[in-house]
């Protein structure tokens, strides 16, 4: 990657942390530390990876991203405005009466929403239906999924799991935005979820670690992904809850939180670009 | 009246490989499950079109919601439990919700459906659950020949569909040239208009039977099959009720939830009635032979009876 599309990137994941923040606080409601977590990915996906047209957003041959997490769809409808698929204007109106921006992710609503996400664990055998699809349909499409780690505890991500592998989809890749952290506390404290790339591997996945906010190996993982035809992949990505806003970090009541003015002020300091 | 057997599960297969010959978008997904839908012979013609993902229904129907978010119309086929119990939300956030064309066929809907395989494998509730759920068209077919055209009636209407089908030994109530109209109910039999018999599915030769013997008692019946299930035929049922204002729902499901409760939610709204309820009552079934079952469990042709006279009787 060049230095410049790296800041480029950069610059975009830091715009889609502010959208992000600027939209709880206006809404009053929604999750802001686990948008903030997959942005990064989010940003790499819309800014660098995927295959889109914003302007035919029911393109057949589209890359399509499954949100698993649906409730980190802030982060999704900003780079969807940023793209270009509606307009900046309506991330205002989150989670408002008669808006197109739903409080979890609504495809018949919100253009560029390729599936309906939001009761967790469904991500990975919606984005395998699609990937799928492509096979039944002759395109060659990438379906992506981003999960969260604390739903992998839902037994229907194991059976969409053995499934992908059993079909050798190789157009599957999945993204575990692995923050540690789910509704209740830490991952580790609530279930056996961890470790994570053995259960992945047993299941037969190419499976392959970074850390989720380093854009350049979100990237490169994906481009080695892509090279696996015959099996699904998973990228586990290390990541922070509530990355960039140094007070979210470790305190999980972001989870779900409104956002006051004197911490949004506070936040979007923390987000400012550098001159 | 004896009647020849059929085979919904056979019908099932019948119509969607008609389906899947005339358009290359039908696509089927198999549960472990295709010895109920005929699915070998399907993944032999269309392989590409097949999938198989193993015991997992949730993971199934939620696969489904994927492949008809790009356009095709995939059908999946298998216990009906497995599908509505197991697999509800899927089939509710993930199909419903999004109004995908995921089309499923529930087997051994009733309990006549599970007979000798005890309540586990009877499903007598999967109507209720269904109609709760926002835009789910219900087609509950009587026969094999009748299935084969819901299958096909189905497959472009906007939003999921569910039929339901047996364990694949009905007997035979149509004749192969009855149209099949979804949405709407027919008159079967007319033979007064002292009491209508609203039926469907399974036990429709029940309510046949119990409106003969009926006349033989002085009692004139008309015999109105409501196959689908919703959306209601309203104006069938209201024009029903509006002309013997007294009626009995036969239906081998729970009578709390089934075709019985939305009659009394149609006629409470648009022209009250008298109205009995023959089915299940409420209660747990156990194995047994299908007719003994059926008798046991307050579907035997004299309960229709009993229930129409008792309805008559009130005031």
């Amino acid at each position: 990657m060049t230095p410049d599309k790296h800041a480029e990137l950069e610059r975009a994941a830091r715009g889609l942390r502010r959208d992000v923040v600027t939209m709880i606080h206006a809404a009053k409601d929604g999750h802001p530390a686990p948008s903030l977590s997959c942005a990064d990915i989010i940003a790499a996906l819309y800014f660098s990876v995927m295959r889109v047209r914003p302007e035919e957003p029911d393109w057949p041959d589209r890359d399509r991203l499954v949100l698993s997490k649906g409730h980190a769809c802030p982060v999704l409808y900003a780079a969807l405005a940023e793209r270009g698929y509606f307009p900046p204007s309506e991330l205002a109106t989150l989670r408002s009466l008669h808006s197109n921006l739903q409080g979890h992710p609504y495809s018949r609503k919100t253009k560029g929403v390729d599936a309906t996400t939001g009761s967790l664990g469904n991500g990975v055998s919606v984005g395998l239906g699609i990937a799928m699809a492509a096979r039944a349909t002759k395109r060659d499409y990438f379906a992506y999924v981003i999960t969260g780690d604390g739903e992998l505890g839902e037994g229907i991500v194991w059976e969409a799991a053995m499934a992908a592998s059993h079909m050798k989809a190789g157009n599957l890749i999945v993204f575990v935005d692995a923050n540690h952290y789910q509704s209740g506390g830490k991952v580790e404290d609530i279930s056996a979820v961890y470790p994570l790339a053995p259960k992945w591997e047993a299941f037969g996945w190419h499976t392959q670690g970074i850390d989720g906010h380093d854009l350049e190996q979100i990237v490169e993982a994906v481009e080695k992904a892509k090279g696996e035809r015959e099996r699904p992949s998973v990228i586990i990505a290390e990541t922070k809850k509530g990355k960039g806003i140094p007070f979210m970090i470790g305190d999980n009541s972001w989870h779900k939180r409104v956002i006051t003015d004197a911490e949004y002020a506070a936040a979007m300091e923390a987000l400012k670009d550098e001159a | 009246m004896s009647r020849p057997i059929d085979n919904t599960r056979r019908g099932f297969c019948d119509g969607l490989m008609n389906l899947a010959r005339e358009r290359d978008d039908i696509a089927l997904i198999s549960t472990d499950s295709s010895i109920i839908s005929g699915g070998l012979k399907f993944r032999e013609l269309y392989p590409e079109r097949y999938f198989e993902v193993g015991i997992a229904e949730q993971n199934g129907v939620a696969f489904a919601s994927g492949l008809a978010s790009c356009g095709l119309v995939p059908y999946i086929a298998t216990y009906a439990g497995f599908l509505t119990m197991r697999a509800c939300e899927q089939m509710r956030t993930f199909c419903a919700y999004p109004r995908l064309k995921v089309r499923f066929a529930g087997a051994n809907g009733g309990m006549l459906g599970g007979n000798r395989e005890g309540v586990t494998h009877q499903f007598f509730e999967d109507i209720g659950i269904l109609q709760s759920i926002p835009g789910f068209t219900i087609v509950a077919p009587s026969d094999g020949g009748q299935v084969k055209k819901a299958v096909e009636a189905v497959a472009d209407v906007d939003g999921p569909a569910y039929i339901r089908i047996g364990s694949g030994k009905e007997p035979k109530i149509h004749s192969d040239d009855d149209i099949f109209e979804l949405g709407k109910a027919s008159v079967l039999l007319d033979n007064g208009s002292d009491v209508a018999l609203f039926s469907y599915g399974f036990v429709l030769d029940r309510a046949l039977d119990a409106a003969e013997r009926l006349k033989a008692r002085g009692i004139g019946a008309v015999v109105v099959e409501v196959p689908t299930i919703k959306p209601m035929d309203v104006e069938t049922i209201t024009a029903t009720l509006k002309r013997t204002s007294c009626a009995v729902t036969v239906e081998d499901h729970n009578i709390i939830g089934g075709l019985g409760s939305a009659i009394m939610t149609v006629s409470g709204e648009r022209f009250p009635s008298r109205i009995g309820r023959v089915g299940l009552r409420d209660t747990w079934p156990e194995s047994g032979e299908p007719s003994a079952l059926l008798d046991e469990y307050g579907l035997s042709i004299d309960d229709i009876v009993g229930t129409a006279e008792e309805t008559l009787r009130l005031n």
